[in-house]
């Protein structure tokens, strides 16, 4: 491990401790933390996406004789009309292409990709391979999904068989939910438990090439 | 005051202290608790296990670094799994902050243990803004979206790169992600070019993404910490998940005894309440 290495650490190491400390209370070192990786961040985004994107993908193909690239160029730079109140309306063209051609785009892989797919393995077969115990689980997904529809269906009041099935819709968003906050603790502990295999390996480690 | 009522009114802090010596503690004094393999995991290792050796894939790195304890793992162990098969590997990104350094550092580091050389047998692509259009163009060709590698080496001069022109040299995807991005890699590249996928998602997705493997999009699926602990034991190849999973299992036990704590505090003191009344 070099010095430049164990600098780095260190760096990684205050920042890391800096914001564990506003689980105390919010103080002068959280605050400075907080900013300084606001301003990074942002700073390496514009750095990166002129690199990337306008370097890379207009102006260097743009003088190597893709001209018809310029027509992308100027609907980029209309963007920035946004920024005056008078012309703002010029930006207008820009995000007009950018909606259609997303909704485009999008319309089709959403509903082939995502919809279909997954209405498709909604329906299966009661007498498939999976025997006595994927027959009821497949029931259970049946139940599951029509009561939990039957839940967001807000045009007949809920009584009745519909207030029935749109309780036991309830359940199953309940059981969902269950699910979901239950993987966050673990995600949310995950980050803790990685911070502090940084602290106690690589930190404390470093200890040993200083003193 | 009870010790109900003192329960009702601690410091938030002393929980914090609890879970930060419930991390901590594991790592001093090693706890090991069992790791079951869960079939999303299984089905994973066995699609990339029956892939053709020698043949080409692609390894994701769409997190950003805060999730690096549960996603690194995952891409350590694809690597680890993916080389040891000989296979040509891809490395890509469409996470700005970080996503194209880590792809970078992780290769870099496993690479040497089984003889790769970089443009020989791995490429890293780098990162590329406006996913949807880097997604559906390297189904066209994917030297007209990269046309460079991270460090600006055209990819004309990777030999790897010769043989691969678009989707259809992919012979796999493993996506490994802390957001929605493989919404997107379903369904615009398994969906439109059909790509067999896997995926590694944060704990906070995972239970969205069973749904994919259940209709067929995914070949198996981990999911947070522990899925990233139970492809590490299907390698063969225990690292920081595994030593990882100790502190979640003891963090896990600890939340549970204080949810309990808390139910038994308000019903015991809604009790003495109602008598008082």
């Amino acid at each position: 491990m070099n010095g430049w290495e164990i600098f780095q650490i260190w760096v990684i190491a205050f920042f890391t401790l800096s914001l564990f400390s506003f689980m105390y209370k919010d103080n002068p070192f959280y605050k400075v933390a907080e900013h300084i990786f606001a301003g990074l961040s942002a700073g390496y985004y514009v750095g990166l996406i002129w690199d990337t994107v306008i370097i890379t993908q207009l102006w260097n193909p743009m003088i190597g004789g893709k001209w018809l690239l310029f027509i992308p160029g100027i609907l980029g730079f209309l963007m920035f009309a946004r920024f005056s109140a008078k012309y703002s309306w010029v930006s207008r063209t820009s995000l007009a292409f950018v909606m259609g051609v997303t909704a485009g785009i999008f319309l089709i892989s959403q509903l082939h990709g995502l919809v279909l797919p997954h209405m498709k393995a909604t329906m299966q077969s009661l007498g498939g391979g999976g025997g006595f115990g994927a027959a009821v689980l497949a029931i259970i997904v049946v139940v599951g999904v029509i009561a939990t529809l039957i839940y967001f269906y807000f045009s007949k009041e809920h009584t009745g068989a519909l207030g029935v099935t749109a309780k036991v819709g309830i359940w199953f968003i309940m059981i969902s939910f269950g699910a979901h906050f239950g993987y966050t603790v673990m995600g949310r502990v995950s980050l803790l438990i990685g911070r502090v295999q940084f602290l106690t390996e690589d930190w404390i480690g470093s200890f040993t090439h200083l003193f | 005051m009870s010790f109900w009522e003192r329960m009702e009114k601690i410091d938030r802090r002393w929980v914090y202290l609890m879970v930060a010596l419930a991390v901590i503690l594991p790592f001093i004094i090693p706890a090991k608790f069992p790791i079951s393999i869960t079939p999303e995991a299984q089905m994973l290792y066995d699609a990339v296990e029956a892939l053709p050796d020698s043949c080409t894939v692609m390894v994701v790195f769409d997190y950003y670094p805060s999730t690096i304890a549960e996603c690194e793992p995952m891409t350590r162990s694809a690597l680890h799994h993916m080389w040891r098969k000989d296979c040509k590997v891809i490395t890509l990104s469409n996470i700005p902050l970080g996503g194209p350094s880590m792809a970078e550092t992780v290769t870099r580091e496993i690479a040497p243990e089984y003889g790769k050389v970089y443009g020989e047998d791995f490429v890293n692509l780098g990162y590329k803004a406006n996913y949807v259009a880097v997604l559906s163009g390297m189904g066209t060709s994917i030297e007209s979206i990269f046309p460079t590698d991270n460090s600006g080496t055209p990819l004309s001069e990777l030999p790897m790169m010769d043989s691969v022109v678009n989707y259809e040299q992919i012979s796999f995807i493993f996506e490994v992600a802390d957001n929605a991005m493989p919404d997107y890699w379903v369904s615009i590249v398994n969906a439109q070019f059909g790509v067999p996928m896997g995926c590694g998602t944060t704990a906070v997705s995972a239970p969205k993404y069973y749904a994919f493997v259940g209709a067929g999009q995914f070949v198996g699926l981990l999911g947070g910490m522990k899925g990233a602990a139970e492809y590490e034991i299907l390698i063969g190849k225990q690292d920081k998940a595994v030593v990882g999973m100790g502190a979640q299992s003891l963090v896990h036990l600890l939340i549970i005894a204080l949810v309990i704590l808390g139910n038994i505090s308000f019903f015991v003191l809604r009790r003495q309440g109602r008598r008082r009344a």
